[in-house]
C-alpha cells in the first residue's frame, strides 16, 4: 500500500497528469468557445482523430513537426468549416453533424491511411506509426531554472511544446472571450442571436470563426496526440478525449479556467488508471476509470449546481423577507 | 404543400443525396484506385464501382444469386434492432448514442446465458436474448435517469458508458470466462440449444433473427403510432413544454424511451450473437450502433422504412467489402459513404431552394383557386 | 434612376412575400414613406406589418417587388445593407443582451478598438453618453441590460439606431410595453428627432398614439394595402373601416352572470423571481363557477407569474391555491388537469401546441390516456378520428385535413386546435391568458364568444389579457393588478371607463384594502 502511495506521489506522476491533461485541455477549449456561441460541437472527437492523422503523414511527408503541426491545425479547421456548412447553410442539426464527423473519425480515416499510404497491414494495425521517429515529434522544452527546482521542476518543465501552449491558451481565451470585439460578438451570438444580427454583427460568421477555432483547438489536441502523446497516428488513439472534453466544458460551467480544473480532474484519472495499471492491475480495470469519472463528474456538478441554485433561490428570498 | 408533393420531393431529395454521396465515393475510390495514369485510374474506378453498386447482389459469374441476397439480409439483423432502438430515442429527442455499447452488452450477456444456464432447446435462445436485453435496459437507466432527474447530457453519458462496458465485457472475457485452450480470446462454445435457428441453410446465416427483426419493425411502429407511449415520446421530441403542459409525465417518458432503445438494441445482440457465431469473442464496439443511427436518419426516425434503409446500407456495405477484395479499395470507404448519405440526409436544408419553389407555386395554385371561388 | 421620387425617404413597391410554410404574408404592398415624417404603419395583429418592416430591414427577403431608399433602388440582404443605407430598427422585442453592459450593447458590432484588438470600454462609453446627451435620452452606461427599466431599454434601442448612423428608424409597437408617462416621454423624443430631418416609421394600433404624432398613415389588411392617407384628413372611423373591413365594434353579447360557489381559491399568494424581485406579492382572490373573472394590468405585473404558479410552471414562494376547496399547489399538470382546470397558455408556439404534429395529435395530448380513446394497449383510431372530426367542425379550424401538420395553419387556426382541445377537457375552471393575442377578427370573436358560452354553462373563468377591450367586454368582474398587487376590484366590468382603468392599472389609484377584499368571497 504505501508502494502505492509512494509512486503516486512521486514527480513523475505530476508530470503525467499534465501531459495527459494537454490534449484534452486543446479539446476543451474548443468546446468552451463554440458553447459560448450557442453551439454544441460533439464532433470534436472526429476532428482529434482526423488531424491527429494528417498531422502525422505531413510531418513524415515534409519531415518537420512543425508543418505536421501545420497541417493538423489546417485540417482541423477545414473539418470544422465543412460541419458549419451543414449545421448552418444546410441546418443540419449540429449534434447529427457530429456524430457524422465521428463516424468519419472513426472509420474514415483508416480509409485515408490505407489509401493515402497503400499500407496493407491489415485492419487492425493500420497505424502511422511505423513513419513517425522521435525527430517528428513535437519537441519538448527544458525551462531554464524552473527545471532545477526540486520536485516542482521534474513537473513542471520537460513537457512538449504543446502542452504549455494549452495552458497558454487558456488564459487567451479568456481574453478572447472577454476582452475582445470578437469575444463580444460570440457572447452575444451565444445569448441573443438576434439582437447581434440586428446591429449587423454577422450571426452566421460568428459562428463560422468559433467553429473554426474550435477546430483549430482539436486540431492541436489531435496533433499532439500522434505527434507528442504517442509516436503516430493508430486506430481509435483519441479514445473519447473529445467527449470527455464536452464534459469538462459543462463542468467547468463554460469558462476556460473552470474547465481547465475539470480537465485537470480527467487528467488526474487517467494518470491514476495508468499508474495502477504499471502495478499490475489488469488495464481493462484501470482504462475505463476516465469514463467512469467523467460520468460522476457530470452528476456531481448537476447535484452541485442544483444545490447552488436552491440556496441563491432561498438567500434572496430571506433577503426580501428581511426587508419588509 | 399537398401531402403527395411532400412525398414526391422527400423521395427526389433523398436520392440526390444517394447520388452526391456515390459521387463522393467515386472520387475517393479514384484516389485510392490502382493505376498509372489518369485512364487507368478511370478505368478502374469504374470496375470498382461496378462492384459497389451492382455486383453485391449478383454471384460471381455476374448473375443474380441468392446466397448474395440472403447474405444482405442477415447483415441488416444487428442494425435493423439498432436502427430501430435509434428511432424511439432520438423521437423522444434524447440523442442516446449507447445503441453501441447496448448490442455488445445484449450480445455477451446472451452468450453467458447460452454457455452456462442450461435450458431445453427453443425456450433457451429465448431467455438468452430476453436476458441480454433486460441488461441492456438497465444499462440504459443510468443514461435516462440523469437526464430526466439532473439534466445531465444523455449523449456525453451514454458515450461514456459504451467505453466503460466495452472494457468491462474484456476484464469479464480475459479474467473469467475465456476458453484457456483456444489461441485468441473467446468463450466456451454457445449450446446448441440457445442458437438462433437459421432461416435457409445456405451458409449466409440468415437465422429467424431476421423474421423476429421484421416483427420487431412492425411492433415498434405500432407502439410509435398507434399507443399512448408511442404518442408520447414522440410529442416529447416536438415539444417538450408542450408534452408537460399538456400533463404528460416528462421525466418518466424520458426514461422509458431510453430503456425501450436498450431493449432494442439489446434484442439485436443477442439475436446476433446467437445467430451467427457459436462463441463469444467480441473484442471492441462492433459498429452496429453507428451504422443504426444512419439508419434511423435515413428513414427519418420512422421504424416502417428502417429495414429499407437497413437493406440500403447492408448492401453499401457489402459492396465496399467486395471493392475492397477484388480492387484494392480499403473497406472502411462505407464509413465515409455512410457519413455523407447520413448528413444529406439530415441536412433540413438541402434542397429547399427548390422546395420553396413548390411551395411558393402552390401557395399561388391556391390564392387562384380562392379567387376563382369568388 | 430618375423616375424614382426622391422626395420620398423609402419606397416599397409591388412587395409580395410568400414563407417557406406557404403563408403568404404580404401581397402587392406599396409604402411610400416622406423625407422627415412620421409615418404610421397600421394594421391588425397579422396583418403583415412587421414581415414588411422585416423586409425594410434585411431580415426578411421579398418574393417579389422593389425597395428604393433615398431614390436608389436597393437590395436588403442583411441588417448589415440596410443600417448603411441610413435604416435603423427598434424591435417589439428588444435586441439587447441581458448580460452585457448598456454601452456594450451599444457598440456590439462596431466596437471601439485599442491597440488593435481589445476592447476599448471607455470609448464606448463615451461614445453612449455622447449620443445619450445629443439626443436628450438619458441612460446608464455601465449598468447590465437586465438590471434596467423597459424605458430605459427602449432608449438604448433607439440610441443603438442613431449610433449607426440611422436616418430612417422603424418603431414596432414601441408602446406596447410602456407606461402612460414612457410613452408622452417618447412621443417628445419622437418630435424632437423628427425636428432634426430624421425619418420615422411608427408600427402600432392604437388609434389614439397615430392621431397623436404622425403626418401621414398606411394601412394593410391581410396583408394587402389598403391606402395611404394624411393623419390631418382621416377620421378614426375612416381608419377603423380600413383596418378591419367593417365598421363593427368587437362587442359580445351576454346576460347577466350568476356565480354560484368559488372554484378558484387564491390566498397570500407569494412568487420572487431569480433575480429576487417580488413578482406576485400577497395575491388573494376567488373566481365563482359562472362568472368570468378579468385580471387587466400592464404587462410585467405579476400576471404572467400568477399563471405560471397557477399552472406549476413556478413554484409559489408562499400562501395557497385551491380548486373546489382542493389544494392544487404543487400538484404536476396531469393532476391539476384532473382536477378540472384547463390553460390557454399565453404564449401558443411555446406550449400550446407541438407544431410538427398533426391537428389530430395536438387535440388528443391531453386526453391521450384517457379509457374512451383507447381500446387495450393501443389507441382507438376510429374514436380519436371522430373525435378530432367532431373539434375541427365545432370550432371551425380551417384546415385540409386532421392530418395537417398544426405548425402550417395560421395563428387564428392554431389558437383555434389550442381551445377546441382546452375547452372540450370537461374543465370546471379555465385559465384564458391573452386568449387572442395576435390573431384574425374572425378567430378572435369566435374565442370570446366560447368563453362567454362557457362560463354561462357554469365554468368557472379566469381571464388574463393585456387587450383592455377583451378584459373590459368580457369580464363580469374585474381586477387590475399593479406591481404583484392588486391595485382594484371592480365587481361590475360593464361601469368602468378606460380614463379610470388607466390611474389603476398605472399604480396612480389604489384601493383600500377592505374594498380589494371584497373579491375574496367568503
Amino acid at each position: 500500500m504505501s508502494n502505492v502511495l509512494s509512486s503516486i506521489l512521486s514527480a513523475e506522476f505530476f508530470f503525467s497528469i499534465i501531459r495527459i491533461t494537454s490534449p484534452i485541455l486543446f479539446a476543451t477549449l474548443g468546446a468552451v468557445i463554440v458553447e459560448k456561441a450557442g453551439i454544441s460541437n460533439i464532433g470534436l472527437e472526429g476532428i482529434m482523430m482526423i488531424s491527429a492523422l494528417f498531422g502525422s503523414l505531413c510531418a513524415y511527408w515534409s519531415s518537420s513537426w512543425f508543418v505536421g503541426l501545420l497541417a493538423a491545425m489546417i485540417v482541423g479547421v477545414i473539418v470544422a468549416l465543412i460541419m458549419s456548412v451543414f449545421a448552418f447553410q444546410l441546418k443540419t442539426d449540429i449534434i447529427l453533424v457530429g456524430i457524422a464527423i465521428n463516424m468519419i473519425g472513426s472509420g474514415g480515416t483508416i480509409f485515408l491511411v490505407k489509401s493515402i499510404t497503400n499500407m496493407t497491414e491489415g485492419e487492425a494495425l493500420s497505424s502511422t506509426t511505423s513513419l513517425i521517429t522521435s525527430e517528428l515529434q513535437i519537441p519538448t522544452v527544458q525551462i531554464p531554472l524552473i527545471q532545477n527546482i526540486p520536485v516542482i521542476g521534474p513537473i513542471i518543465s520537460g513537457h512538449s511544446l504543446l502542452t504549455y501552449l494549452a495552458f497558454l491558451l487558456v488564459f487567451l481565451t479568456w481574453v478572447l472571450l472577454y476582452k475582445t470585439s470578437l469575444g463580444l460578438n460570440l457572447r452575444s451570438v451565444g445569448e441573443n442571436p438576434n439582437a447581434a444580427s440586428s446591429v449587423g454583427v454577422s450571426v452566421t460568421r460568428v459562428r463560422y470563426t468559433a467553429m473554426a477555432l474550435s477546430g483549430l483547438m482539436a486540431g492541436l489536441g489531435g496533433a499532439f496526440m500522434s505527434m507528442s502523446y504517442a509516436m503516430g497516428w493508430s486506430l481509435n488513439m483519441v479514445a473519447g478525449r473529445g467527449f470527455i472534453a464536452l464534459a469538462a466544458q459543462a463542468m467547468g460551467s463554460g469558462e476556460p479556467f473552470g474547465a481547465m480544473l475539470a480537465t485537470i480532474v480527467f487528467g488526474f484519472a487517467q494518470a491514476f488508471g495508468i499508474k495502477l495499471s504499471s502495478i499490475g492491475l489488469d488495464s481493462n480495470l484501470s482504462s475505463p476509470i476516465p469514463y467512469i469519472i467523467t460520468i460522476i463528474g457530470l452528476v456531481v456538478f448537476a447535484i452541485v449546481k442544483r444545490k447552488r441554485d436552491a440556496k441563491r433561490v432561498a438567500a434572496v428570498g430571506a433577503k426580501q423577507r428581511k426587508e419588509k | 404543400m399537398s401531402k403527395k408533393a411532400s412525398l414526391r420531393f422527400s423521395i427526389l431529395r433523398g436520392f440526390v443525396a444517394i447520388l452526391i454521396s456515390l459521387f463522393i465515393a467515386s472520387i475517393l475510390i479514384f484516389i485510392s484506385a490502382e493505376g498509372g495514369s489518369f485512364g487507368e485510374k478511370l478505368s478502374s474506378t469504374g470496375e470498382a464501382l461496378v462492384y459497389l453498386i451492382v455486383r453485391p447482389i449478383l454471384n460471381g459469374k455476374g448473375a443474380f444469386s441468392v446466397k448474395s441476397l440472403t447474405d444482405i439480409l442477415a447483415c441488416m439483423i444487428p442494425t435493423i434492432f439498432t436502427g430501430l432502438a435509434t428511432c424511439v430515442m432520438f423521437s423522444a429527442n434524447q440523442f442516446n448514442l449507447g445503441a453501441e455499447g447496448g448490442i455488445m452488452l445484449g450480445a455477451f450477456v446472451s452468450a453467458l446465458v447460452a454457455i452456462y444456464v442450461p435450458m431445453g432447446t427453443g425456450i433457451h435462445m429465448v431467455v438468452a436474448v430476453l436476458a441480454g436485453a433486460v441488461s441492456v435496459a438497465v444499462m440504459m437507466l443510468i443514461p435516462g435517469i440523469l437526464k430526466a432527474k439532473l439534466d445531465v447530457s444523455e449523449m456525453v453519458c451514454s458515450l461514456m458508458l459504451n467505453y466503460v462496458v466495452m472494457y468491462a465485457i474484456k476484464f469479464m472475457m480475459n479474467t473469467y470466462f475465456a476458453d484457456k485452450t483456444k489461441g485468441q480470446v473467446q468463450s466456451l462454445p454457445f449450446e446448441k440449444t440457445a442458437l438462433v435457428p437459421q432461416l435457409i441453410n445456405n451458409g449466409s446465416k440468415l437465422t429467424w433473427g431476421f423474421i423476429l427483426a421484421l416483427i420487431f419493425v412492425a411492433l415498434t411502429a405500432l407502439f410509435m403510432y398507434r399507443t399512448r407511449w408511442g404518442y408520447a415520446i414522440r410529442m416529447i421530441g416536438i415539444n417538450r413544454d408542450f408534452a408537460k403542459y399538456s400533463g404528460m409525465k416528462v421525466a418518466a417518458i424520458i426514461v422509458a424511451s431510453q430503456v425501450i432503445g436498450g431493449v432494442l438494441a439489446g434484442l439485436g445482440g443477442g439475436v446476433e450473437m446467437l445467430g451467427r457465431n457459436e462463441f463469444y469473442s467480441w473484442s471492441a464496439l462492433p459498429g452496429y450502433g453507428w451504422t443504426g443511427i444512419t439508419i434511423a436518419c435515413i428513414a427519418g426516425n420512422n421504424p416502417i422504412l428502417v429495414p429499407l434503409a437497413a437493406f440500403f446500407i447492408a448492401y453499401l456495405d457489402k459492396g465496399c467489402n467486395l471493392m475492397a477484395t477484388y480492387c484494392g479499395i480499403p473497406a472502411q470507404l462505407i464509413d465515409i459513404i455512410q457519413a455523407v448519405i447520413f448528413l444529406f440526409f439530415a441536412a433540413e436544408q438541402f434542397l429547399s431552394g427548390y422546395r420553396q419553389k413548390l411551395v411558393v407555386r402552390s401557395a399561388q395554385q391556391e390564392l387562384r383557386e380562392k379567387e376563382g371561388q369568388k | 434612376m430618375a423616375e424614382y421620387n426622391s422626395e420620398y425617404a423609402v419606397e416599397m413597391r409591388h412587395i409580395s412575400k410568400v414563407y417557406p410554410n406557404g403563408v403568404a404574408a404580404n401581397q402587392d404592398v406599396d409604402l411610400c414613406v416622406r423625407k422627415g415624417e412620421i409615418h404610421a404603419l397600421m394594421g391588425e395583429n397579422g396583418a403583415g406589418k412587421s414581415t414588411l418592416m422585416k423586409m425594410l430591414f434585411g431580415l426578411e427577403q421579398p418574393t417579389s417587388g422593389e425597395i428604393i431608399v433615398n431614390g436608389e433602388k436597393v437590395n436588403l440582404t442583411s441588417p448589415t445593407v440596410a443600417i448603411a443605407h441610413g435604416i435603423g430598427m427598434v424591435h417589439q422585442h428588444f435586441m439587447l443582451v441581458p448580460s452585457l453592459t448598456v454601452a456594450e450593447n451599444m457598440v456590439l458590432g462596431m466596437v471601439p478598438k485599442k491597440n488593435g484588438v481589445l476592447i476599448d470600454y471607455a470609448k464606448a462609453v463615451e461614445i453612449t453618453k455622447e449620443y445619450s446627451e445629443k439626443f436628450n435620452l438619458e441612460v446608464d452606461p455601465d449598468a447590465k441590460v437586465m438590471d434596467i427599466p423597459v424605458g430605459m431599454k427602449q432608449k438604448v434601442e433607439i440610441l443603438k439606431a442613431l449610433v449607426r448612423g440611422a436616418k430612417i428608424l422603424i418603431l414596432d409597437e414601441p408602446t406596447a410595453v410602456l407606461t402612460t408617462q414612457e410613452t408622452s416621454e417618447l412621443f417628445k423624443e419622437l418630435v424632437n428627432l423628427k425636428k432634426q430631418g430624421y425619418t420615422i416609421i411608427f408600427i402600432s394600433h392604437k388609434l389614439n398614439e397615430i392621431m397623436q404624432i404622425t403626418d401621414r398613415l398606411s394601412v394593410l389588411r391581410g396583408g394587402k394595402f389598403m391606402g395611404v392617407r394624411e393623419t390631418k384628413d382621416v377620421t378614426p372611423q375612416e381608419i377603423s373601416r380600413l383596418m378591419v373591413g367593417r365598421d363593427v365594434v368587437l362587442t359580445v353579447e351576454k346576460d347577466q352572470a350568476k356565480p354560484t360557489d368559488t372554484v378558484l381559491s387564491v390566498r397570500d399568494l407569494e412568487y420572487v423571481n431569480e433575480y429576487g424581485k417580488t413578482m406576485v406579492n400577497k395575491l388573494s382572490f376567488d373566481v365563482r363557477k359562472g362568472e368570468i373573472l378579468g385580471i387587466a394590468g400592464v404587462e410585467g405585473n405579476g400576471q404572467k407569474e400568477l399563471v405560471d404558479i397557477l399552472f406549476q410552471f413556478a413554484t409559489a414562494g408562499g400562501g395557497s391555491v385551491t380548486v373546489n376547496g382542493e389544494n392544487i399547489l404543487g400538484l404536476n399538470q396531469a393532476q391539476i388537469r384532473e382536477k378540472g382546470v384547463a390553460l390557454i397558455p399565453e404564449d401558443r408556439m411555446l406550449y400550446g401546441i407541438a407544431g410538427d404534429a398533426s391537428i389530430e395529435e395536438n387535440l388528443i395530448s391531453d386526453r391521450c390516456g384517457k379509457k374512451e380513446l383507447n381500446s387495450g394497449l393501443m389507441f382507438n383510431m376510429k374514436k380519436i378520428h371522430q373525435m378530432s372530426k367532431q373539434l375541427i367542425e365545432d370550432y371551425i379550424i380551417l384546415c385540409k385535413s386532421a392530418e395537417q401538420k398544426v405548425g402550417m395553419l395560421s395563428g387564428g387556426n392554431i389558437q383555434k386546435v389550442v381551445v377546441a382541445r382546452e375547452f372540450s377537457s370537461n374543465p370546471q375552471l379555465i385559465i384564458a391568458d391573452q386568449p387572442t393575442r395576435g390573431i384574425d377578427v374572425g378567430a378572435t370573436e369566435f374565442i370570446r364568444k366560447k368563453l362567454v358560452e362557457l362560463s354561462r354553462s357554469g365554468i368557472a373563468v379566469l381571464l388574463i389579457s393585456a387587450d383592455l377591450n377583451e378584459v373590459m367586454e368580457l369580464s363580469d368582474s374585474l381586477i387590475v393588478m399593479h406591481g404583484g398587487r392588486i391595485a382594484g376590484y371592480f365587481e361590475d366590468a360593464s361601469k368602468l371607463d378606460d380614463e379610470m382603468m388607466g390611474e389603476y392599472m398605472l399604480g396612480l389609484k389604489r384601493q383600500s384594502e377592505e374594498e380589494i377584499r371584497r373579491v375574496c368571497h367568503e
